[in-house]
């Protein structure tokens, strides 16, 4: 099957800082892709690039065949976008905001009244028909902005970190729609900063930062790598000449693909060893008579490893994702 | 029976097997036709449909629009209380200047009583056409100005600007849906004014006229405040901007053209400034002021006070009667008229408007400034259009100070 998203060289700049440094994606047909980054890494701006709501600098991207930047207006028929911070129209009631994005659509009056009625059934919102938008729960507005980009029956879903701002129950019921979403066929790009909250759903993630991503591909497969390889740190007593020493001992050894000395005084070494070559690399430091206070090994779940490799050297980086 | 059972099971069995030779040459003549209307050239079939689906989209996204601003403009008792009141205030108005003219009259003020009631029409017109322009002149901008920006703050414009929806259905569908409250407060006004029919001197096509006025200008007006709207951030930034956008084009203008006429020593009689020329009457085709007094000199009796304020800005000379024509000072033919207070004036001879009844020129200005305003109307539409959503925006030889600008606004 071929990629119904695909971005090819990315490149969004503003005046003087580039947001997106060439975003290379594809994303299958019925996936739930999952970008993740810190704040700022570019991961809003891609999916507003996808969403036509920006212009790339340089670069292209093709939703189910259409080009965001030859066509358009044809992109907009084949997704349904959902904002990071969106608001909501004062003075609206729940089934005449979805009545309005229908109308905007196109949509023919006999199929409108049926499909509203549907999808608030969907996002669990039917009783809240003749509510006032802004009298519901964060929650419900965002699920009622889901179903807004539901209304024309969109191949591709973008959803711009959903989960954000809800309660841990809102999260589940999210997680819950969006799963109910895949079953129906939809692709879902959906970012997030929070790894944790993409783990379980999503079946590829791309690990974007500083405009560029650092990884990509099926979840299992990229935590199989990011565990294959791993950030130890170690904390040496004495001066300076004492860190140097152990330092260049370390970087010597088998596995080690970096060491460097951070600020703080401590070693970080990136590491492509399991857990039993470290414990060797240990022994043989307490072996060369190395004086250390400690001798960890990070990266124990997803979230931790992410968090390092978004704030991690380059260099480190490299080690970690290309083990 | 039975010897024609496997008779017919032979014959179709041998139907069978001739039917693939059979069906093949069938089913290529049938799709000989289809082929061929399939070959039309794409540049014949794709244009006519694109189009056809493109209005239908415009016309699907502007109702869109329309139908979401005014349930929430018309909902609940609001707007229907806010008519209401309106309409008394008309009401209470026009009688107050009813029962002032009539006293007037009373007490022989103003004027012959013989024509008192058309005078006293004329009158209610004038206060009634007048009060509307100042309506129209003050909520027309305020409706449109936080027609986009509102958007924007609410952070609903990207929602909007996802859908397949162009951004011109958006631009028209605010433009009109922020119009039509108002356009039904004018049109609630209509039988008001049409109390002036009871007392006679002012005809319908007077009305017409007036109201004519009325909508270029409200459509005039909303186009700016929607313009500052697109373009500025915040709907505070760009009511401010609306009105000084509003005061410089209505007023302003009419400023310039009076220092400049001050200034000028062409026209005898008047000014002995420096310049050399009138001012150009373009300058004051934004002012509704003026062109409601175009209209209202048509229900003058005779040359009055609204006449000789649209002469002051057309200088062409009142009365249809051909004068003695004088010497011609070079150029335009021109004619000598008596004044209001006993003196000549002369002027260019009359050549374009139409002659009423009382020998008044009338028609000379109002239809050049509604005309005016729905041009400006159009070009602000236009760059509107442009300014709504930064993706889809054509981007013309702008100055990079004015694209920051713009820019810096959207982000």
């Amino acid at each position: 099957m071929s990629a119904i998203v695909r971005t090819e060289g990315l490149v969004k700049r503003y005046d003087g800082t580039v947001a997106v440094a060439g975003i290379d994606l594809a994303v299958e047909e019925g996936e739930i892709f999952g970008l993740v980054g810190p704040n700022g890494a570019g991961k809003t701006t891609t999916l507003r690039i996808l969403a036509t709501l920006l212009a790339p600098s340089a670069g292209d991207a093709e939703i189910a065949g259409h080009s965001v930047r030859r066509d358009p207006a044809a992109v907009r028929h084949v997704i349904g976008f959902m904002p990071d911070v969106f608001g909501v129209y004062d003075d609206m009631k729940v089934w005449e905001y979805l009545d309005f994005f229908a109308r905007c659509y196109g949509i023919p009056a006999a199929r409108r009244r049926q499909m509203i009625g549907d999808l608030l059934d969907l996002v669990d919102l039917a009783d809240k028909r003749d509510t006032y938008v802004q009298q519901l729960s964060r929650g419900m507005q965002q699920r009622l902005c889901l179903a807004h980009t539901l209304v024309h029956d969109p191949r591709v879903l973008i959803l711009d970190e959903p989960a954000s701002g809800l309660d841990p129950r809102a999260r589940v019921e999210l997680r819950e729609l969006l799963r109910e979403l895949r079953a129906m066929g939809k692709t879902i790009l959906i970012s997030s900063h929070i790894l944790p909250e993409l783990e379980e759903l999503c079946t590829s993630v791309a690990i974007v930062d500083r405009g560029s991503v650092l990884a990509h591909g099926k979840v299992a497969d990229i935590e199989r790598r990011l565990r294959a390889g791993a950030v130890l740190r170690v904390r040496v007593v004495g001066g300076i000449e004492a860190i140097e020493a152990a330092r260049d001992h370390f970087a010597a050894e088998d596995h080690v693909a970096s060491a460097a000395i951070l600020d703080d005084g401590t070693i970080e070494i990136g590491f492509r060893g399991d857990e039993a070559a470290s414990a060797r690399l240990l022994a043989r430091a307490v072996g060369a008579g190395i004086q250390m206070s400690s001798f960890s090994r990070a990266a124990s779940d997803l979230e931790e490893l992410f968090l390092q490799v978004t704030a991690r050297e380059p260099a480190t980086l490299a080690t970690m994702l290309q083990a | 029976m039975s010897d024609s059972l496997p008779m017919s099971g032979h014959l179709a069995h041998e139907d069978d097997a001739a039917a693939p030779v059979e069906r093949d040459p069938n089913e290529r003549v049938e799709a000989v036709p289809t082929q061929v209307v399939a070959q039309r050239p794409r540049f014949l079939r794709r244009p006519r449909i694109a189009v056809r689906e493109r209005l239908r989209s415009a016309f699907a996204g502007f109702t869109a629009i329309g139908v979401k601003e005014l349930r929430g403009r018309m909902r609940g008792r609001r707007a229907f209380v806010i008519l209401t009141v309106y309409l008394l205030l008309l009401a209470v108005f026009s009688w107050m200047v009813e029962l002032t003219l009539e006293q007037q009259y009373g007490r022989g003020l103003a004027g012959s009583a013989a024509f008192a009631s058309a005078q006293i029409g004329a009158g209610i017109f004038t206060a009634l056409l007048m009060l509307e322009t100042l309506l129209v002149v003050a909520l027309a901008p305020a409706f449109t100005a936080g027609a986009i920006s509102l958007e924007r703050e609410k952070q609903t414009l990207d929602l909007l600007a996802t859908t397949p929806i162009s951004s011109l259905s958006i631009v028209i569908g605010k433009l009109l849906s922020a119009l039509t409250y108002l356009f039904i407060l004018i049109f609630a006004s209509i039988p008001m004014t049409a109390v002036v029919f009871v007392f006679g001197g002012v005809s319908p096509d007077d009305i017409i006229r007036g109201y004519v006025v009325l909508f270029a200008t409200a459509i005039g007006l909303g186009s700016v405040g929607l313009f500052f709207s697109a373009l500025m951030k915040r709907t505070q930034a760009a009511t401010i901007a609306t009105y000084f956008g509003v005061l410089a084009v209505c007023l302003g203008s009419f400023f310039i053209f009076y220092f400049w006429n001050t200034m000028t020593e062409s026209n005898v009689g008047r000014g002995f400034g420096p310049l050399r020329g009138r001012p150009p009457e373009a300058l004051v085709y934004f002012n509704p002021y003026y062109a409601q007094a175009d209209v209202l000199c048509g229900v003058e009796n005779g040359f009055g006070y609204w006449c000789s304020q649209v002469a002051y800005v057309t200088d062409r000379s009142m009365f249809g009667v051909p004068f003695e024509p004088t010497v011609d000072t070079g150029g335009q033919p021109r004619v000598v008229v008596p004044d209001q207070r006993g003196g000549v004036f002369i002027g260019p001879a009359l050549d374009v408007a139409p002659i009423q009844p009382f020998g008044v020129v009338r028609d000379s200005f109002w239809p050049k400034s509604a005309l005016s305003w729905l041009g400006l109307a159009a070009v602000l539409l236009v760059a509107s259009v442009q300014l709504v959503s930064p993706a889809r925006r054509w981007n013309p030889g702008l100055p990079r100070a004015v694209r920051r600008l713009m820019r810096r606004n959207r982000s």
